[in-house]
């Protein structure tokens, strides 16, 4: 039971101050991105462009039913099976995928949990030959019913987080005001499939692959195979995009590759198709909120009472986390003298949701944005005003009991939103109803794990001297698109005083990386960086202004690792889910202006202005391009990616009809930053990752209700919809 | 890997000896090629056409226009006499696919294009229009099949071109290499109850050289609804013309062919200059044989739009509620 207002932290000692970037050579410069002449070129090599000759191309064969047992499984007499590997649950040395937990099996063992569950993989020299004959293997099936709403199944995990007397302010409250908002599933659509390619060698294993995280798929493989560290070697390829989405699947994906190749004794290439990758693989959680929120009459909060309801699929993956990053995201940059806080996920017959940019926030933070707004037309304020007299300060206590030790500034950042946005005319001018709407939503988003999760990864990262005089950053941390291998060299140049040109990055493969944590969590630049930033002072005070090519020369490679430390002062208490989730926040407003044609009901966003504080930019061409392409995903999941569920599995899983905005539909995109470093990030930098994701939704909805003159409270909201 | 034959055509003779032998015809490839990756198309043979350079282009002909077979999308896009004459014409491709897939896409290709259907383009669903025995739309999410049924399978037909072409009763010319064949395009498309398998009546030993345009309307408008503003087909759009005292409206997107609105034209009958009353009315009639399936039911009011639309916008005027 949670105790509230039993957990107190003291307030931290202000933070240093940091340079905001005057007197730095590479960080805070727009440098070119280090792989990106490959990339249009066309040298960058996927895992898709390795050459294997010889090799066997996989393909699962996958379940056609939601919930039930195999009863049996024939192959058809016409197709000659001894010419192909064919690997069933038998041969998995431990059939189970090790992730949070250990409770999804590599491939079905009878049970049957979710629509396109693995139970065969079949592998054959000729690729149109492994398609003939997967279709022809027959499986017979005992169904059982399944569970496909969220509510009705098993418990997969729950928090509850008090503070204050929530009681009491309810009972007491002036203005009582509820509201369910729902949010749906989303898909990532990176612009690259899942794939792996697989090949054992005297006992030990290889795979190249497409990835966010080297070393979770080399966890996940030490354990379904029973290896030691050094018998596995996981290789990143150039990676095309991951949102989430290639955090915990290729975990999966691997471990099939390394059973069809050791099973065959060859080269397996097992590489997804769109339309496989779309229906099998993790997608963003759905959610259901209950918000109920007690204020005086003139909008000053009072209490919270926050009920988030998510659906994890037949397996629990990352689902925990993502339920409590959520949770911890629920309340918004808003002072709650009392909160109750309640999250459950949900086990249901859909294949396991996963991590998906935002990562439990963008759902949470949908239903308070939107019900901040609907809470300010039942009290016949302006929306920015009532979030105006609301905002958190230096010094106040969120609902998790941490008490926020920077200056949020969400004012400033408002006001500047409003001002880039013309916000108050055209809220003056366009009538409700009349086809035109302005909204906004303001938010932010922790930078790392949630609560002890850095301290348990404990990362680590190393640089390397190089024979040109140079340096090597070794991390796990990988680049997906977002722009790491140039970030750290900008970051290590700055800390070492060599020259960008001469920093390098080392293509993470966990034979020569250090664990630098999962490349996920808004974490990369900024925990991760400083890690960086570390390794190189202390490889520069190592040299002590020794000319790095004659110290190679005489010495051979100097190489420094350093290990993560907590900022001290930072508690979090796991037992009773409070304390310091974050060392640090992000802070962000967002204006969205939107168009809908009254006769079609066809939506369009025109504009979408986002102030944002992610403390010191390292790269302002990356830091925006993160910014656009999160807030361009949240335009998609706001306006059209409706992911049609049936049983469980999404039918439309096609790019035919999983509509995604292109770059003629996404708005006008507007940033501005408005920097506060924060001193445990690389150079006083904050995560942007995952914020660009929270504040589109909410701020669309809101502005197409009023163009519409609606009270929508779901995404995506459809024209279908608005038509009705 | 499966492997194919490719062969280039010259001329007339090469082309029909090639079709003679079972070789299928590659224009710009838009669809042919993607229909072969997903191995929904199983063609063994392919024969290029493109560098028979006597079928790209367009010439004012017999007080008409001919489009040849190869002239691309983006061709006709700028042609400066069509934007004159029949400014709905490039209006249907100029916004179609994406400035690449234009500049490659031919007009006898977009006509000859396969339906959309996403079970269709897949190898998992054996539907109707392949050998199976089902058409999955009908149970499944079928929000961008046809709302007009005309029987089993619920295709729409894709083409943005087809419709302008059917407003002015364009001529399909082809030939089998000896003869030249023509084709009313007001009766080429096949619907489902027609045929199952086919979308129009080309038969596989011709191919196409021209489209002939005998007349250019007084009046014409293109009207679309898309969900993305690129790399899309769109959820409705219509086709309005005017010449010789009548309208043609033609309904694209909605069903299995283009579709013309009979209805809607006995509504607004000679009327050169139609007000919103009237647009609206024939709006009304366009859609009333309308049977929308479980998740389209709103592209009814879309196509109502578009009819609407394109004839208000055929007269000038402004259509903006
Ligand atoms: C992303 C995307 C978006 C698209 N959006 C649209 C859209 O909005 N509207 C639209 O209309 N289309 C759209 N398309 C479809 C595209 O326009 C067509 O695929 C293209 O026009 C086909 O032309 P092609 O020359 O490439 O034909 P091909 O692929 O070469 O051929 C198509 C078919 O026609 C046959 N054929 C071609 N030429 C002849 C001939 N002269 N005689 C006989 N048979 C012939 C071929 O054998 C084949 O069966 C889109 C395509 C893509 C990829």
């Amino acid at each position: 039971m949670p105790m509230s207002g039993e957990f107190k932290e003291k307030i931290l000692a202000p933070l240093m101050s940091i340079s905001t970037g005057k007197d730095l050579k590479f960080v805070g410069k727009s440098i070119l991105r280090k792989e990106g002449i490959d990339k249009v070129t066309g040298r960058a090599r996927y895992v898709d462009d390795v050459k294997t000759p010889g090799a066997l191309y996989g393909k699962t064969l996958r379940s056609s039913i939601a919930c039930g047992r195999i009863k049996k499984i024939s192959f058809a007499p016409n197709i000659p099976w001894d010419q192909f590997t064919i690997v069933d649950a038998r041969d998995v040395p431990y059939n189970r995928v090790l992730q949070i937990e250990s409770d999804q099996p590599v491939l079905c063992d009878g049970v049957v949990l979710h629509r396109e569950e693995p139970i065969l993989l079949i592998a054959h020299e000729d690729p149109g030959l492994v398609e003939t004959a997967i279709r022809s293997i027959t499986v017979e099936y005992e169904r059982e019913p399944g569970i496909f709403n969220i509510g009705e199944g098993r418990i997969l995990k729950q928090y509850d987080i008090e503070e204050g007397d929530w009681k009491k302010e309810f009972a007491a409250a002036e203005v009582v005001f509820e509201g369910e908002y729902k949010t749906g599933a989303q898909e990532h659509v990176y612009i690259e499939t899942n794939g792996f390619i697989a090949c054992w060698e005297d006992e030990c294993l290889t795979v190249h692959g497409s990835m966010q995280c080297p070393y979770y798929v080399h966890k996940a493989l030490k354990y379904a195979f029973k290896l030691q560290d050094d018998q596995i070697n996981v290789v990143q390829m150039t990676t095309g995009g991951g949102f989430g989405g290639k955090e915990d699947f290729p975990s999966v994906l691997a471990i099939h590759a390394a059973l069809l190749a050791k099973k065959s004794g060859r080269t397996v290439r097992l590489i997804y198709d769109r339309a496989e990758d779309m229906a099998s693989s993790t997608k963003r959680h759905p959610s259901i909120s209950k918000v109920r929120t007690a204020c005086t009459k003139d909008g000053i909060l009072r209490a919270i009472d926050f009920s988030f309801h998510i659906d994890g699929g037949a397996y629990i993956t990352l689902s925990p986390v993502v339920l409590s990053r959520g949770i911890v995201h629920a309340f918004g940059p808003y002072k709650w003298p009392a909160a109750k806080l309640h999250a459950q996920c949900f086990f249901t017959n859909s294949p396991p949701y996963g991590a998906f940019r935002g990562f439990g926030a963008p759902q949470s933070l949908f239903a308070i944005e939107a019900h901040m707004t609907a809470l300010a037309n039942h009290l016949g304020m302006d929306p920015a005003e009532l979030r105006r007299r609301n905002f958190i300060h230096r010094g106040d206590t969120m609902p998790t009991g941490q008490v926020v030790d920077e200056d949020p500034n969400m004012e400033a950042l408002l006001d500047r939103a409003l001002e880039l946005s013309d916000y108050k005319t055209k809220r003056a001018r366009w009538k409700r109803g009349g086809g035109k709407g302005i909204s906004l939503s303001t938010f932010m988003h922790g930078t790392g794990f949630t609560g002890s999760g850095e301290v348990y990864l404990a990362s680590r990262v190393g640089i390397a001297t190089t024979k040109d005089g140079g340096a090597e950053v070794r991390v796990s941390s990988t680049e997906i698109g977002q722009g790491t291998e140039t970030v750290f060299p900008q970051i290590a140049a700055e800390a070492l005083g060599i020259d960008i040109s001469k920093v390098s990055f080392r293509r993470p493969e966990t034979k020569v990386v250090p664990n630098s944590g999962p490349t996920v969590a808004s974490r990369t630049c900024s925990v991760v960086g400083k890690l960086v930033e570390r390794a190189a002072g202390k490889l520069k005070q190592r040299l002590a202004g020794a000319d790095i090519r004659q110290h190679y020369a005489q010495h051979g490679e100097a190489y420094e690792e350093v290990e993560y430390v907590p900022r001290p002062g930072l508690v979090w208490d796991d037992d009773k889910y409070k304390g310091s989730a974050y060392g640090a926040y992000s802070w962000c407003v967002n204006v969205a202006e939107v168009t809908v044609d009254p006769v079609t009901a066809m939506p369009r966003v025109d504009t979408l202005t986002a102030t944002v504080d992610v403390g010191t930019i390292i790269n302002p061409v990356l830091a925006h391009g993160q910014m656009e392409g999160g807030i361009a995903q949240g335009i998609g999941w706001a306006t059209c990616e409706n992911v049609v569920l049936k049983e469980g599995l999404m039918e439309n899983h096609h790019l035919t009809n999983y509509v995604i905005p292109t770059s003629a539909d996404a708005a006008r995109i507007v940033v501005e930053f408005m920097p506060s470093p924060y001193s445990e990030g690389a150079f006083g930098s904050k995560g942007v990752g995952e914020l660009p994701m929270d504040g589109p939704g909410p701020a669309i909805v809101s502005a197409l209700n009023d163009a519409m003159e609606a009270k929508f409270t779901h995404l995506p909201l459809l024209p279908e919809e608005m038509l009705k | 890997m499966r492997s194919f034959g490719y062969a280039e055509a010259e001329n007339a003779q090469g082309l029909a000896a090639a079709l003679g032998k079972g070789y299928r015809i590659k224009a710009g490839g838009i669809d042919l090629l993607d229909m072969m990756k997903e191995r929904i198309d199983k063609s063994e043979r392919i024969v290029s056409i493109t560098g028979m350079t006597e079928l790209r282009g367009i010439k004012e002909r017999d007080g008409g226009v001919a489009i040849g077979a190869l002239t691309t999308l983006n061709e006709i896009a700028r042609d400066e006499t069509l934007r004159k004459a029949f400014p709905a014409l490039p209006d249907t491709v100029c916004n179609a696919a994406t400035p690449q897939v234009r500049e490659v896409a031919t007009i006898a290709g977009n006509i000859l294009q396969r339906p959309r259907c996403w079970f269709f383009r897949q190898a998992e669903y054996n539907c109707l229009r392949k050998s199976g025995q089902a058409c999955y739309a009908v149970a499944g999410d079928n929000t961008y099949h046809s709302i007009y049924p005309m029987g089993a399978c619920h295709i729409t037909h894709p083409s943005n071109i087809a419709p302008a072409l059917v407003a002015v009763g364009a001529q399909i010319i082809a030939s089998d290499g000896k003869n030249p064949k023509s084709y009313d395009i007001r009766d080429f498309f096949l619907t489902p109850e027609q045929d199952l398998k086919r979308e129009n009546k080309l038969p596989q030993n011709e191919f196409i050289t021209e489209i002939f345009l005998p007349k250019m309307p007084e009046k014409s408008a293109y009207v679309e609804v898309k969900e993305k503003q690129s790399f899309d087909w769109p959820l409705a759009a219509c086709v309005a013309t005017y010449a010789d005292k009548k309208w043609s409206i033609i309904l694209a997107h909605v069903a299995p062919v283009p579709l013309r609105a009979t209805l809607a034209e006995n509504v607004v009958g000679e009327k050169a200059d139609i007000d919103e009353n009237l647009a609206l009315q024939a709006a009304e009639a366009a859609v009333k044989t309308a049977q929308p399936m479980a998740y389209n039911g709103f592209r009814v009011h879309l196509a109502k739009a578009v009819v609407r639309r394109a004839l208000l916008k055929a007269c000038g005027k402004d259509f903006h509620a």
